[in-house]
């Protein structure tokens, strides 16, 4: 059974960047979170909204390297949403604290509008 | 084992986790257990897996993870074993505004989570060696 990094495709919509997020969010998620973030960043990204896959299976390791991609946004004053979570990851991600970082949004249209 | 206990020994790498996951959803929906508590039992699983692989087994490839489950007195009980010494010293509950401002390393999610998703949880060397996490879920919490 074999555990990938993920597919990122980067959108600019308006004045937000869009990472379209493919495939689960586990420890194999870093380096492709990463280095999305690096292209982004070089590229003057302001907003940033992380769209994930609302069936993905997100663990611990996923969480960590979500983590550090809002911890080098805030270092970079980038604003940073998320959007495609499940109740399910809502109720996680405010229990690890993520929501105090990012906030979640229902769509991209939604993220979209607030962010913007 | 009783015989209305389910058994899945899992091979020692990263991504079987899931394969308990899917085990314990299909028992837990037999079961009755709630749909929204069927998320929190996988992710208790998964997380309880990982650490047991990581940390119990030390990434060893010969070493296996059990997970078994069973449901009796409407408590649904999962056990995670490995073939470690068990957790030597707990790690402190993930700060995450610690994290961000690089003042802490970002482990522990693994953990935090189970003790929140579980309506109890203990952590018990075995007689014949190896470290188990017992966790339970109240049928109607």
């Amino acid at each position: 059974m074999q555990q990938h990094s993920n597919e990122i495709n980067l959108e600019q919509r308006g004045a937000i960047t869009l990472f379209n997020i493919r495939g689960d969010l586990t420890s194999f998620s870093e380096p492709s979170l990463s280095e999305a973030y690096q292209s982004a960043n070089e590229q003057g990204a302001a907003k940033i909204l992380l769209k994930i896959d609302k069936k993905a299976y997100i663990n611990s390791g996923g969480i960590a390297a979500l983590i550090q991609i809002l911890a080098l946004s805030k270092r970079n004053n980038q604003n940073i949403g998320i959007t495609g979570v499940s109740d399910h990851f809502k109720k996680i991600f405010s229990m690890v604290g993520i929501t105090r970082f990012a906030d979640i949004h229902e769509s991209v249209e939604n993220a979209l509008e607030v962010m913007s | 084992m009783s015989a209305r206990t389910i058994e899945v020994r899992l091979a020692n790498k990263l991504g079987y986790e899931r394969v308990a996951m899917a085990c314990s959803a299909s028992f837990a929906q037999m079961m009755g257990l709630p749909p929204e508590r069927i998320e929190d039992l996988k992710t208790m699983v998964s997380e309880a897996a990982i650490n047991a692989m990581q940390h119990g087994n030390k990434g060893r490839s010969d070493a296996r993870v059990t997970v078994s489950m069973n449901c009796q007195n409407n408590i649904l009980n999962v056990s995670v074993m490995d073939e470690g010494d068990g957790i030597k010293e707990f790690p402190p509950k993930p700060d995450i505004e610690k994290i961000i401002e690089d003042l802490e390393s970002p482990v522990g999610f693994g953990l935090f989570l189970i003790n929140q998703l579980a309506d109890q949880v203990e952590f018990n060397e075995v007689t014949d060696g190896g470290h188990v996490v017992k966790m339970a879920i109240k049928m109607n919490s």
